[in-house]
C-alpha cells in the first residue's frame, strides 16, 4: 500500500545542514497500526510528514497505492489528503470557534458529500469515539482526551485508507492516552485503516502491531509486535 | 462555501475583543474620513455660495473686449446700453443688476483717520435698486446705513477693510481715479455704511458706491462694465450662459457671458490644487487605519497559524482559505465601516449644523477659502459609500497580505508555529 523507498530528506538551519531522514525504505501494509518510534530528533514526524504528502522529499520515492508522491503538484496533493489521508495531532489542532460536530463535519463539507450523509456520518463516528451527547460543545469545554476524540473522528469520519498520527497522546495522562490508544486500535480492527503514528511513549509501542525505531534519521529496528 | 462563511462569521464572534478593536480602528479612520471630507466640502461649497452671493454672481455679461483686459478694469470696453441687455436678460425670468468696476486711489485725512494717507482700492459701483436682487448684502450691515439709490457721495466699506484702516460711519474720503477717456476725477466720499458678509475677501477690500454717482463722475454717459445676474442655486449655469450668449448674438450685441467659474478661475485653481492636498490628507488617514488595521490581523493571523496548517493538512484548498480569511476580515471591516459611518454622521449632524468657528484665524490670515468665520461640513453620499467599501475592502487588503504569506510556508512550518 506505502512504499518508501530511499527516501531523505536534508533540512537547512542557516549554514548548516540537518539529515533528518538517511535513505529510509520500507513498506506499509493495509490496515497495519504502525508506530514510528525513536528519541526527538529521530526523524519520525518528518517520516509521518512526508507521507502525508505536506513535505517534499530530498531524494528517493514514496508511493501510496502505486502513486509516486513526488510527481504530484500541489494541487494533486492537496486533493490526494482531502481524499484518502486522515491527521491527527500531539495539540489535537481543532478549530476553537466550532463545535465538536462542526469541527467533524467540515471535513466532509471539503468533500462536498450531502448534507444529510454529512449529519449521519458526522453523529455516527462521535458516538463511536464516546461524544455522544457532547456535539455542541466546543473544544475548551472538553477535557483533553475528549478533544482528542473529535480529532480522531475528524480524522476518521471521511473512512480514509490512512490516517497518519503525530505523537497523538504526547500531551494526555497515560490513562486518558491508554484509552485513545484502543479506541484508535478498535477503529483500526474494525474499518481496517491503517494507522501510522509516531511517539517516544512506551505505551503507544505496545499497542503497535508493528514497531519501527528511528535514530538519527535511519531504521534502526523494524518489529511486528503480534 | 457554506463551511467557509459559518466560520468566518464564528471567528468574528468568538474574537470579540480582537473584533472590537479592530474594527474600532476602523471606525475612527473612516469617522475621521468623513469628518474631514466633511469640511473640506462643506467649506468649498460655502466658498462657491459666498462667492455668487458677495463677488461674482452666477453670470457676468461685459463687453467682449473688456474680458481680456478684466484686470485692469477699463471703463473704455463698457456695456453702452445696459438697459437693453437688462431687458433681455430679465426677460429670461433671470433677475440682474448692473454695476461698474474701477480702479481708484482712496485718500485718507487726518482729521478722521489720524493720519493722512492714501491707498489703492476697487471700487465697486452699484445699482441700490436692483442689487439685492442678484447679491446677498441685505443683511450684512453692520453699522451705518446703505445706499440710497443716486446718492451722490455715499460710500460702503467691508468690515475688515475699515477696521484696517481705523474707518467709521461718517468719516470722510477722496477718491482719485481716471474716468473713461482717460481723464483724472476726484470726489469726496462719506463712509454711511460698514457691511460684514460671509465672504473674507469682501470683507477684506470691499469699497462700495451707487452706479449713477459713479456714472456721474467717470463720464460712463450711461455705460456700465458689467450685467451680473443670479441663477437658481442648482441651476445649470453653463447652460445658461450658452443659452443667454446665444440670445446676446441673436441681437447682434458683442458681449459675452461668463459663468462665476470663469470668473473665479484662481479660486478655482486654489480649489484643484488644494484637492491634491485633501487627497494626501485623506490618504493618511486610510494609511493610519490601515496600520492599526494590519497589525491586528497580523497578530491574529499568527496566533492562527497552527489552524492554517492543519486546514492545508485536512485538504482545504488555499484559495479557500484565503477566502474564509479575507470574509472575516471583510467582516470586521463591514462592522468598522457601518460604526464609522454612524459615528461620523453623529458627529456630522453637529458640524453641518453648527460648525467650527475659525474667524480668529480667517480674519488675518487668507487660507484661499471664502468664508468668513464659521466652517460647516456637508452630507455627501459618496463619501458615506467610498467610507462603506474603502472599511471593507481595507480590511481585506490588510488581511490579504498575512495570509498569503502564511499559505506560503510549508505545512509543518504552520502546524508547529509557537
Amino acid at each position: 500500500m506505502i512504499k518508501i523507498e530511499k527516501v531523505s530528506r536534508n533540512y537547512k538551519t542557516g549554514e548548516t545542514v540537518v539529515r533528518a531522514l538517511k535513505s529510509v525504505s520500507m513498506n506499509i501494509e493495509p490496515g497495519e497500526f504502525l508506530s514510528i518510534a525513536g528519541p526527538s530528533g529521530s526523524g519520525k514526524t518528518t517520516l509521518l510528514n512526508l507521507i502525508g504528502c505536506i513535505d517534499s522529499i530530498d531524494a528517493g520515492e514514496i508511493y501510496i497505492q502505486d502513486k509516486a508522491i513526488s510527481t504530484m503538484n500541489k494541487e494533486e496533493k492537496t486533493k490526494f489528503r482531502r481524499n484518502n489521508l486522515g491527521f491527527i495531532f500531539q495539540t489535537y489542532n481543532l478549530i476553537p470557534v466550532l463545535s465538536a460536530y462542526e469541527n467533524v463535519s467540515f471535513v466532509l463539507s471539503l468533500l462536498d458529500v450531502q448534507p444529510d450523509e454529512i449529519r449521519k456520518r458526522t453523529y455516527e463516528v462521535l458516538k463511536e469515539v464516546g461524544l455522544e451527547g457532547m456535539e455542541d460543545r466546543r473544544p475548551h469545554k472538553l477535557s483533553g482526551g475528549q478533544q482528542q476524540r473529535i480529532a480522531i473522528a475528524r480524522a476518521l469520519v471521511k473512512n480514509p485508507q490512512i490516517i497518519l498520527a503525530d505523537e497523538p497522546t504526547a500531551n494526555l495522562d497515560s490513562k486518558t492516552g491508554e484509552e485513545i490508544l484502543k479506541l484508535m486500535k478498535r477503529m483500526n480492527e474494525k474499518y481496517k485503516t491503517t494507522f501510522i503514528f509516531s511517539t517516544h511513549d512506551q505505551m503507544v509501542m505496545d499497542y503497535a502491531s508493528r514497531l519501527i525505531q528511528l535514530h538519527d534519521g535511519a531504521i534502526v529496528s523494524d518489529e511486528r509486535r503480534r | 462555501m457554506k463551511f467557509i462563511l459559518q466560520l468566518a462569521i464564528k471567528n468574528l464572534t468568538r474574537y470579540k475583543r480582537r473584533t472590537a478593536i479592530t474594527a474600532i480602528a476602523i471606525a475612527m479612520g473612516l469617522m475621521m474620513y468623513i469628518l474631514v471630507d466633511s469640511i473640506l466640502v462643506g467649506a468649498e461649497l460655502e466658498s462657491m455660495r459666498n462667492l455668487r452671493w458677495y463677488e461674482t454672481a452666477s453670470l457676468r455679461i461685459h463687453h467682449e473686449l473688456y474680458w481680456e483686459d478684466r484686470n485692469f478694469l477699463p471703463l473704455e470696453t463698457a456695456i453702452d446700453n445696459p438697459q437693453e441687455v437688462l431687458a433681455l436678460v430679465k426677460n429670461a425670468g433671470l433677475a440682474a443688476t448692473a454695476r461698474t468696476s474701477f480702479l481708484s486711489d482712496m485718500i485718507l485725512y487726518s482729521e478722521d483717520f489720524g493720519e493722512d494717507g492714501n491707498l489703492s482700492v476697487m471700487v465697486t459701483a452699484i445699482d441700490a435698486k436692483t442689487d439685492f436682487d442678484v447679491y446677498g448684502f441685505e443683511n450684512t450691515l453692520i453699522a451705518g446705513r446703505f445706499l440710497e439709490p443716486g446718492e451722490m457721495d455715499g460710500l460702503v466699506l467691508g468690515s475688515w477693510f475699515a477696521e484696517d484702516i481705523g474707518a467709521e460711519v461718517g468719516f470722510w474720503v477722496t477718491l482719485l481715479t481716471r474716468g473713461k477717456g482717460g481723464f483724472y476725477e476726484a470726489f469726496d466720499m462719506e463712509i454711511v455704511g460698514i457691511v460684514n458678509c460671509s465672504n473674507p475677501n469682501v470683507n477684506r477690500s470691499l469699497v462700495m458706491m451707487d452706479i449713477q454717482a459713479a456714472d456721474l463722475y467717470l463720464g460712463m454717459e450711461g455705460s456700465v462694465t458689467s450685467i451680473d445676474i443670479l441663477l437658481a442655486e442648482k441651476a445649470d449655469v453653463e447652460k445658461a450662459q450658452k443659452a443667454l450668449q446665444a440670445s446676446l448674438d441673436e441681437q447682434n450685441l458683442p458681449f459675452s457671458v461668463h459663468t462665476w467659474k470663469d470668473l473665479a478661475r484662481d479660486y478655482i485653481a486654489l480649489v484643484e490644487a488644494k484637492q491634491g492636498g485633501t487627497g494626501m490628507i485623506l490618504f493618511l488617514v486610510f494609511i493610519i487605519a490601515a496600520v492599526g488595521v494590519s497589525n491586528t490581523m497580523l497578530m491574529a493571523m499568527y496566533e492562527r497559524m497552527r489552524e492554517l496548517g492543519m486546514m492545508r493538512a485536512l485538504g482545504m484548498k488555499d484559495r479557500d482559505i484565503l477566502f474564509a480569511f479575507l470574509l472575516e476580515a471583510g467582516g470586521i471591516g463591514f462592522i468598522g465601516a457601518i460604526a464609522g459611518i454612524l459615528l461620523g454622521s453623529l458627529v456630522n449632524i453637529y458640524i453641518v449644523n453648527v460648525g467650527f468657528d475659525f474667524g480668529f484665524m480667517f480674519r488675518d490670515m487668507d487660507i484661499g477659502f471664502r468664508i468668513a468665520s464659521v466652517m460647516r461640513g456637508a452630507w455627501r453620499a459618496s463619501t458615506m459609500l467610498i467610507a462603506f467599501f474603502a472599511g471593507i475592502g481595507l480590511s481585506m487588503l490588510v488581511a490579504y497580505v498575512p495570509v498569503r504569506r502564511a499559505l506560503k510556508l510549508d505545512i509543518p512550518t504552520c502546524l508547529h508555529h509557537q
